[in-house]
């Protein structure tokens, strides 16, 4: 069986070997050349990174691009197409590229291609990705100099989510095959889409960090998780995105394979609604607006139970609303010690607050999004029945969910999602969840329990207001502390990633879960 | 003959109207694809900025005038997600399905006859009994379940086949296709055989009984008093006078594994049509979803109107008016 993968594996080798012309691999003898496929649990949709903001498009993505700065695994920055960059004053930036940067086609990288790239993303379905940008111009052929509409410590950090283009062959190209035919400047190029089927990917001998290890990499998409494990095990695939939690303990049991797992980005939050009058909860005034009772619902939340029993251990409770990886996280600072579970503790809350007979509202949620999502709102049902608090759920699939809660949310008293911020910065996820509504244009815009403080507020303003990161990371852990003591949303778990392996292939589970072929090798 | 067409074709452009109608119907209560596709995070402008690019800021009538002056133009629309031609994305996909339901369809017509007369034409013996009796459990078993264990006894345990995906593909009258390979074979084989139980055992159970009915026709008793062997009484003169609801049932069931093979698609990864309309119904994409749903109509339209010519050719005596 394996042997007969390995003879496929070496008849797509030739035929992709044959789609690029063959000019620049024909030399590499077959044995010599290393090969991986790895199944994920869907197909990319539109290869443009321009038009598309899902996970499997964007792992393609940063095998096909780069960006002026790149992320490691931990979510670090590092330069990337440029090689160095400085702030000139509050609102501007100098970006020198590196030079002799290949795209794909042969073309060298230059200033104009960084330039186009903002100017065409200003039109696309990912503008917000330049939100940050108000203009840009080259200043000859390796350098960038970016203004923002504001000071924006954390310039180079949005980049990394901006890949680039090249000029003269995407205005060639045109949109809608930029969709089925990337070309840029990253490690792999696009050898063969079959749709459903495999993306087939060959190295890209000039690429600028040096050619890759693994000479050519499939993507296969398997979406049913048993399918996903049974290629694995019958050889047909080397490494697999999201094992199953079900077929964790049978891989790991089996000597050939390993098991990698590692905490995501993506946090559970729970939106509290904080205005004067919720939609759900039939009573004259908000019991929520009470911190008190905001108090007893995260102590009635036993998070470690919904992470052994609902999760099968497979979750990492949040200390905060942001990893410790990030800008804003404050050391020493964890909700779950801060607000403990404690019934008795809870029901004091409840009781010194006025509502010991407790009250009843509805909980919006996702039933087919995130990991468990419908079993955790079960549990949270339960969890707060014990304080008298009934808790009624709405689970809606995703087409309905993201338009039902969109802010101003007038349905919704308590809603639970998922917020992930790769941006490595607290700051882009509490103007947008936490900063009081309407004040600013591009704030709040989905802060859906309408709160509002003016002492958090003041501390983002400050942030947004210097160019110097230092200072930031410090306005920024004022904001969080302001959060944690006022809770206008409840933290519970990162989900974790996991990920299946064949013994000897190096993988390398990154915190944005873009698995990358550059990083990974093949014994 | 000419007017017989006539009305066919009348027919299905009201059925296809119908459909596109109803989808569009449908679509309009469920949310608004736009904030499937924007980050969480879009600010109202980018929300509106992402719609205009999409065409969803106008309204469902508007959006619909416009769907059917472009189809006039033989545009089928393009899908939000892929920004590509919706017609093209399951034209691409086709090959695969309509690979993996002719062979389905094979295996089921070629152990059903056999089985299905047998059992008709001895209604009494252990064996017609057993047969029965193993066409409901094929009727009742779920096809993900049977998908599962089959991957799970002839891929992982005894490694026979390859457990999911498609094999390399040749080409072959323009099409894309995997049975001209072994490898490619042993791929298509799992899923075709998951797909076939269900069918299999309906038109087993249909033969059967039509056997049955026919058997007891005057006309199969003077063909076996004119010396007729068994195999000629059974074959030519019962399944022959048989066949009417079989081609009937058949032409249905082809329609039906083609348009919803879905499930056993998502189980073997296999690229085919049916995974795109449940995707495409996930995140609300539209215009897939209409020009999936005429594309159906219109083929089971064309495998009826198929049935009723078979229809003439098997019974002389039904013309087609």
């Amino acid at each position: 069986m394996i042997k007969n993968g390995l003879a496929s594996f070496s008849r797509r080798g030739a035929l992709a070997l044959a789609l690029l012309g063959g000019a620049a691999l024909s030399g590499i003898a077959h044995a010599q050349e290393k090969s991986l496929t790895v199944a994920l649990t869907a197909d990319a949709v539109i290869l443009d990174p321009h038009a598309a903001n899902e996970l499997t498009g964007n792992i393609m993505f940063y095998h096909f691009y780069d960006a002026l700065v790149a992320r490691t695994p931990e979510l670090g920055f590092e330069p990337g197409l440029a090689e160095s960059w400085q702030v000139v004053d509050d609102t501007t930036w100098i970006f020198k590229l590196r030079k002799g940067v290949k795209f794909h086609n042969g073309d060298e990288l230059k200033a104009s291609d960084v330039v186009f790239t903002f100017e065409r993303l200003k039109k696309a379905l990912m503008s917000n990705l330049v939100a940050n940008i108000a203009s840009s111009r080259a200043i000859d052929d390796y350098t960038v100099e970016i203004k923002t509409p504001k000071p924006y410590a954390v310039l180079h950090m949005a980049l990394a989510e901006v890949l680039i283009v090249s000029e003269k062959y995407t205005k060639a190209t045109g949109d809608e095959q930029m969709g089925l035919k990337p070309m840029g400047t990253g490690p792999y190029k696009l050898a063969e889409w079959v749709k459903e089927d495999r993306i087939v990917m060959a190295a890209h001998a000039d690429y600028w960090r040096g050619k890759p290890k693994i000479d050519k990499v499939t993507f296969k998409p398997i979406t049913n998780p048993a399918t996903r494990t049974a290629a694995l095990l019958t050889g047909g695939v080397d490494v697999i995105q999201d094992l199953s939690v079900r077929d964790v303990a049978g891989v790991k049991a089996n000597a050939g394979f390993e098991v990698i797992t590692r905490p995501s980005l993506l946090n559970m939050v729970i939106a509290i609604d904080t205005r004067e009058k919720s939609p759900t909860i039939d009573l004259p005034t908000n019991p929520m607006r009470d911190r008190r009772v905001r108090e007893a619902l995260v102590r009635a939340i036993n998070v470690e139970a919904i992470r052994t029993v609902v999760m099968n251990g497979f979750a990492t409770p949040s200390e905060q609303y942001v990893p410790s990886s990030h800008l804003g996280y404050v050391p020493g600072l964890d909700f779950r010690k801060t607000y403990s579970f404690d019934l008795e503790k809870a029901r004091a809350l409840m009781k010194e607050a006025g509502f010991e007979k407790g009250f009843a509202m509805t909980l919006d949620t996702t039933n087919n999004r995130y990991v468990n999502d419908g079993a955790i709102a079960q549990a949270l049902a339960g969890m707060f029945a014990r304080i008298n608090v009934k808790l009624n759920l709405n689970l809606m699939p995703r087409s309905n969910f993201f338009g039902y809660i969109r802010a101003p949310s007038d349905k919704s008293s308590f809603i639970m999602s998922g917020w992930d911020t790769p941006s490595g910065d607290a700051g882009n996820m509490y103007s947008t969840l936490l900063y009081s509504r309407g004040k600013k244009p591009g704030f709040g815009q989905a802060n859906r329990g309408a709160f509002s403080n003016e002492e958090f507020d003041g501390w983002i303003d400050k942030a947004d207001a210097t160019a110097d990161i230092k200072q930031r990371h410090a306005f920024l852990q004022e904001a969080t502390k302001v959060a944690t003591r006022e809770i206008p949303m409840i933290p519970l778990h990162y989900e974790q990633d996991i990920y299946a392996a064949k013994k000897g292939i190096k993988v390398v589970p990154r915190m944005d879960k873009f698995i990358w072929a550059y990083e990974m090798d093949v014994n | 003959m000419l007017g017989y067409l006539l009305k066919r074709l009348i027919q299905m452009i009201v059925v296809l109207w119908a459909v596109s109608v109803l989808v569009f119907v449908m679509m309009s209560f469920t949310g608004d694809p736009t904030y499937m596709m924007v980050p969480l995070d879009a600010t109202e402008e980018q929300i509106e900025q992402a719609r205009r690019l999409l065409g969803l800021h106008d309204s469902h009538l508007v959006q619909y005038w416009r769907f059917l002056s472009s189809l006039a133009q033989g545009d089928f629309g393009r899908s939000f997600v892929f920004r590509q031609p919706a017609m093209q994305l399951i034209l691409e996909r086709l090959p695969a399905t309509l690979e993996i339901v002719s062979l389905a369809m094979a295996f089921a017509l070629v152990l059903a006859i056999p089985l299905g007369v047998y059992a008709g034409a001895n209604p009494q013996r252990a064996g017609s009994r057993a047969v029965m009796a193993g066409s409901l459990v094929g009727i009742s078993l779920p096809g993900f379940w049977l998908g599962m264990v089959l991957i799970f006894v002839f891929a992982v345990k005894l490694q026979f086949f390859p457990s999911s995906g498609r094999g390399p593909t040749q080409e072959w009258l323009g099409l894309r296709v995997s049975f001209l390979s072994w490898e490619g074979l042993r791929h298509l084989i799992l899923p075709a055989l998951t797909l076939s139980v269900g069918t299999l055992a309906i038109l087993m159970r249909i033969i059967r009984a039509e056997m049955m009915e026919v058997m007891k026709q005057d006309f199969i008793k003077f063909a076996r008093a004119k010396g007729t062997d068994r195999r000629g009484v059974l074959f030519k003169h019962g399944l022959k006078n048989a066949l009417i609801p079989l081609i009937t049932v058949f032409g249905l069931m082809l329609g039906d594994l083609i348009a919803f093979a879905t499930l056993t698609e998502t189980i073997f990864a296999w690229p085919g049509i049916g995974k795109l309309l449940v995707d495409s119904i996930y995140r609300g994409d539209r215009p897939v979803i209409v020009v999936y749903l005429m594309f159906v109509a219109f083929m089971f339209v064309v495998v009826n109107f198929i049935v009723d010519m078979l229809y003439a050719l098997v019974d002389p005596r039904i013309k087609i008016k």
